[in-house]
């Protein structure tokens, strides 16, 4: 009980201001309405965890494609992509740091992984057929745009009005990667033979991810 | 059974065997310290139950004495006439009735009183009052019971607290961040006003631990009484929440916005900070804890010192890898092996 009054009462003070390191004050518009209990508080917690740890998860692996694709012509295309993609971690780590949420422990892990994933699918890719160099691109935004409809499904069912900012984020960060998703389509992700295998391989893995990051 | 006690003192016997049948319990005290118990029968065999009854029943409402008249409940209520035949009569009888004490009599009394408080803000009460009496009796299931009869309850009332000695600590250090955080946040208020300046970080920090520690002053001769309380394995759990939210908080004030492993690390390292400096504190002897702070300082120092150290060696780490690729290029070029054929 005491915790929750607490947890109330950090966020409403921390309202209307936040304090950088330089000192400076910054005025900081919330997204997401205060908790009203412990349970409210962890399930905002956990989805926020996952999604920022998916948004740096996708840095990374573009990061990778990049090093492999970096001057091939899908190059300035990967570059694109992966500018939207910091884009959308910039803002989740704005709503981490104004809600207190706790990034993922695993983040170091996720660096290598994500560039090693990255790097290791568009070599394979490459290896196969040049044109399916978009394949990985493709699988993943599949997965991640699917991930953020169910938490949009959840945030609706739960409270629609309560989280519409919230929801509004999601909603555009999932319409992104629809587009980067239907662009690499586009470029004849397809047709690289054994994509179905290796659109499996990176659902798999990002589906255990959530798993496991919802914990961690 | 009806009982009338025109006594002064409140009579606690073992009710094992003649109150199975007690459920219910209104306990009003009148000006005349006249006791009336009314037992609302339903049999319950369940002695604990019971006797958790009768112990809330022993805690007095401190309603007004207005409300004492209202307090009555409505005419569902009977008494039952001897323990004997209603043992078992009104074992059927009642048995549609409510058979938990505890939620039936609270119901039933926030039915009428708004100025009801709630199991939790009385405990809250009991504990806060029980903190005078820790210099005396320790961090023990005494001191609170000796607190519960300055507060005119029965000292039997310390069986509401389950974990006893635990309950105390933890409820002070509760206490404690949560004054903490309301100090941090009035000077986070202060700077956002422009009313005062921004600390750096390292003094922020400093300045943060200390207040907290100070407040563990007026109880220092008993505190490795109860910090070795907080780790007992069933007070880990709660005692290590605390800790994290505490720390959490200051360097939330302090302005930390990170989100990579440096959360975790600047936390890690302030909570290092903060338990050796609550292990020195314990056994310094010097004047308003001079040593404390001073060990503190260079706590702060040093992993301040290993921030920036670390922020060196990554930036010559980058330094000497890209000097390593501009000779390994260079090497290419010389050898040919970078041409194009």
């Amino acid at each position: 009980m005491q915790r929750a009054a607490k947890c109330a009462l950090r966020l409403d003070l921390s309202r209307a201001f936040c304090l950088s390191r330089s000192g400076t004050v910054v005025v900081m518009q919330k997204s997401l309405p205060p908790p009203r209990d412990e349970e409210e508080k962890a399930m905002l917690d956990s989805m926020l965890r996952v999604d920022h740890a998916g948004e740096y998860g996708a840095n990374r692996i573009y990061a990778g494609q990049m090093a492999v694709l970096s001057r091939t012509r899908t190059g300035p295309l990967i570059q694109y992509m992966w500018d939207q993609e910091k884009m959308h971690l910039e803002k989740f780590n704005e709503i981490l740091g104004e809600h207190r949420v706790r990034p993922t422990l695993l983040l170091p892990l996720w660096n290598i992984a994500g560039f090693a994933l990255g790097m290791i699918l568009t070599r394979i890719a490459c290896l196969l057929a040049f044109e399916g160099t978009m394949s990985c691109t493709v699988a993943v935004e599949e997965s991640i745009s699917e991930h953020y409809n169910s938490q949009i499904q959840t945030l609706m069912e739960a409270e629609p009005e309560r989280y519409t900012e919230l929801l509004q984020v999601i909603k555009e960060f999932c319409d992104d990667e629809k587009k980067n998703r239907d662009t690499g389509l586009e470029h004849d992700a397809e047709s690289v033979p054994g994509y179905l295998l290796l659109k499996t391989v990176i659902q798999v893995d990002c589906k255990a991810a959530i798993y496991i990051l919802q914990r961690i | 059974m009806i009982f009338g006690i025109k006594e002064k003192s409140i009579i606690l016997t073992n009710f094992d065997v003649l109150f199975a049948i007690a459920t219910n319990i209104h306990v009003r005290l009148k000006t005349g310290f006249v006791l009336q118990v009314a037992v609302q029968g339903t049999v319950s065999l369940q002695c604990s139950n019971v006797r958790r009854g009768f112990h809330r029943a022993a805690l007095l409402r401190l309603a007004s004495d207005s409300k004492s008249d209202t307090s009555v409940p409505p005419p569902s209520y009977h008494e039952v006439h001897t323990a004997g035949e209603s043992s078992s009569s009104s074992a059927q009888g009642e048995s549609s009735e409510d058979a938990q004490p505890n939620t039936s009599f609270q119901d039933q009394s926030g039915e009428h009183g708004e100025d009801y408080e709630t199991e939790e803000q009385l405990q809250a009460r009991i504990l806060t009052a029980a903190l005078e009496f820790v210099p005396q009796h320790g961090w023990t299931v005494e001191a609170i019971a000796a607190a519960a009869e300055t507060l005119g309850l029965s000292s039997a009332s310390t069986g509401m607290f389950n974990n006893g000695a635990g309950d105390l600590v933890l409820h002070f250090v509760a206490q404690c961040n949560a004054q903490l955080a309301e100090t941090l946040a009035e000077q986070n208020n202060q700077v956002q006003l422009g009313q005062a300046e921004a600390k750096k970080t390292a003094e922020f920090l400093k300045d943060a631990v200390e207040t907290r520690l100070r407040m563990l002053i007026p109880y220092i001769d008993t505190w490795p009484q109860a910090m070795s309380i907080l780790l007992l394995p069933h007070n880990i759990p709660d005692s290590l929440k605390h800790l994290s939210t505490m720390v959490d908080d200051i360097w939330y004030y302090a302005g930390d916005r990170s989100t990579d492993v440096n959360w975790y690390t600047r936390r890690a390292a302030l909570t290092g900070i903060y338990n050796t400096t609550e292990l020195v504190m314990v056994q310094d002897s010097s004047p308003d804890f001079e040593e404390t702070w001073a060990f503190l300082d260079n706590r702060i120092k040093d992993v301040v010192n290993m921030a920036n150290t670390a922020k060196q060696v990554q930036a010559t780490g980058e330094a000497v890898v890209q000097g390593l690729m501009g000779a390994a290029i260079t090497l290419k070029n010389l050898t040919g092996m970078n041409q194009r054929r």
